[in-house]
């Protein structure tokens, strides 16, 4: 177990957001956090790594308590965070991007640490484009760029939130494919999706969520079969 | 990013330094004091300038760190007869950085609106603290101060002749501004900068962004105390003008006349202002009327200050050389725009 959330809550101001959350990742697992807007899936991400810090409850990282603990720790110890929105720096060049993210490797596994020529090498649009400025990208290169930046830090869990949002179908495809290539690689993935049809191809655990609390979770099997669930939380 | 290695800018430089080498033999008397007195607010604009323009923090309070350097040196040289003039800087320079650490420990867990009103608050403190604690700083008469002959081992510099204490100030402010501009290409420079831009950003990219600003603030803080005791030496003499809030509407004045958004931005406003001001005064007593009205109008019409109508000029002239081909202009201007 290499994340393990227990009854965490969680305050924008007066509202209480997350509910006594509960959220289990195994070491490698790649695990699709889905739901309608609003629910508290981006914030339950952004209360893992710190951003928005919870009130109460237990986030444990490889045995280590997270909760409280400011990002550039928590980001430090392992844990990388691609946000919403492509947020990368545009007046810097792709590369430039890339060493913004450069940390020392933390990982307990025989994985070879990332660095930008490894990562050239297996996402070539972004090698081919490394000297140019981040803005000049299009939306796709950017999400790419995101997720690629997060590798430098040679992370062992990865949250990703809504990395296809606003991309072209087929954009969204090589998107989710990158991350497809990173799972396999060994690391851990948690990542908040709206289109849990795209997700199905790509994630091997599910979590549904509602008004601030887990509602169902399982594998791609069991969320297809659970037609009930499906129309009442995810389908409009 | 790359302007450093433009051949262009490297000529630039020395070219500057030669004519600021040389100046001594052109200018005399009063004006040789008015270079000299630029040399010295552009590094306090230029610090102030890491502040505001790099790290995006707006300080009501940096001259609570020019007035302590400025009264550092002089109580130094008051109390310790025969104290080095080197030495002496040096220390107050050391002080005022350390006050600077304390001072940013307390400042900078806020951030924007509340930071600002705090600097305002403790330059207030630090100037009541002046003007109380006058059998130290001599309160309202102020302190006059001897500046010690510099014995450098071929030559004998005075701080009271004018060309001398040009040197001087050259020698010792010239190269601290050019490590400014170094540093803003360091790593923490550029961290600083990106921080700037999206601070949650570089936290969760595993960078610690208070330490990062009270890094900056630390440094700012000791060139601005650096900038203020070669202020005291210059003129013999310190009031507690130095800590004062005008001290510190002036760096924003000159801050903001320069323009905020290239390096060289602040020392051109430094220059501009000694000299707009000497000249207005020269005209009419009523001269901050004016400065006010002008500054006012520069931020209505050119918030990029000076530096800002510079760029602004370049382009034009550039795209104007370029209209035979428009189609290709059009394009790269467009393509300008998208960054």
């Amino acid at each position: 177990m290499i994340l393990e959330i227990k009854d965490l809550h969680t305050y924008y101001g007066a509202s209480h957001i997350l509910q006594s959350v509960d959220l289990v990742l195994d070491q490698g697992e790649l695990v699709c956090l889905l739901g309608r807007n609003g629910v508290g899936k981006s914030t339950t991400l952004k209360s893992i790594i710190g951003l928005v810090p919870p009130r109460k409850g237990s986030v444990l990282f490889n045995g280590i308590q997270l909760a409280g603990l400011d990002p550039y720790r928590i980001a430090r110890l392992g844990v990388g965070f691609v946000p919403e929105e492509r947020r990368i720096f545009k007046g810097l060049t792709v590369l430039e991007n890339l060493q913004i993210g450069i940390k020392k490797a933390h990982s307990q596994t025989d994985r070879e640490p990332w660095n930008a020529e490894t990562i050239f090498e297996m996402f070539t649009k972004l090698g081919e484009r490394s000297l140019q400025k981040g803005g000049h990208l299009s939306g796709g290169e950017q999400q790419m760029l995101t997720v690629a930046r997060t590798l430098m830090g040679n992370p062992e869990l990865i949250l990703v939130d809504e990395p296809t949002e606003g991309l072209a179908p087929l954009v969204a495809d090589s998107v989710l494919k990158m991350l497809g290539t990173i799972s396999d690689s060994g690391v851990t993935i948690l990542m908040v999706e709206q289109n849990y049809k795209a997700a199905l191809k790509l994630a091997r655990g599910f979590y549904i969520m509602s008004k601030g609390q887990m509602v169902f979770h399982g594998t791609g099997e069991e969320l297809v079969a659970a037609e009930k669930i499906r129309q009442k939380y995810l389908e409009v | 990013m790359a302007r450093s290695h433009n051949p262009v800018s490297r000529f630039g430089l020395w070219a500057v330094f030669v004519i600021l080498a040389v100046l001594p033999l052109i200018l005399r008397g009063y004006q040789l004091r008015l270079v000299t007195e630029v040399i010295i607010f552009s590094l306090y604009a230029v610090s102030y300038n890491l502040l505001l323009g790099y790290a995006g923090l707006l300080s009501f309070g940096h001259a609570m760190f020019f007035g302590t350097g400025a009264f550092a040196v002089a109580i130094l040289l008051e109390h310790f007869a025969g104290l080095p003039l080197l030495l002496a800087v040096t220390l107050a320079t050391a002080f005022t950085t350390a006050t600077g650490f304390v001072v940013g420990c307390l400042l900078l867990r806020v951030k924007g609106t509340p930071f600002a009103l705090l600097t305002l608050a403790f330059n207030a403190l630090f100037y009541a603290i002046a003007v109380k604690w006058s059998s130290l700083t001599g309160g309202d008469d102020g302190l006059i101060i001897d500046p010690p002959q510099l014995d450098l081992w071929l030559l004998t510099l005075d701080p009271n002749k004018g060309p001398d204490f040009y040197y001087l100030s050259l020698a010792i402010l010239g190269p601290v501004i050019l490590f400014c501009w170094y540093f803003t290409y360091t790593a923490m420079g550029r961290t600083v900068l990106l921080m700037r831009e999206n601070e949650d950003r570089m936290r969760f990219l595993g960078y610690n962004t208070l330490l990062a600003r009270l890094s900056l603030f630390t440094l700012t803080a000791g060139l601005a105390g650096l900038a203020g005791s070669i202020y005291s030496l210059f003129f013999a003499f310190v009031s507690i003008d130095a800590i004062s809030i005008e001290t510190t509407t002036t760096v924003l004045l000159m801050t903001f006349i320069g323009g905020t958004g290239h390096f060289a931005g602040p020392i051109l406003g430094a220059g501009v202002f000694i000299y707009l001001q000497n000249f207005l005064s020269e005209l009419t007593e009523n001269w901050p009327l004016i400065m006010g009205v002008l500054f006012i109008l520069m931020v209505l019409f050119t918030p990029g200050g000076l530096v800002g109508i510079i760029k602004g000029a370049a382009q034009w002239t550039a795209s104007r050389r370029k209209t035979p081909d428009l189609r290709k202009g059009a394009k790269n201007r467009h393509a300008h725009s998208g960054s």
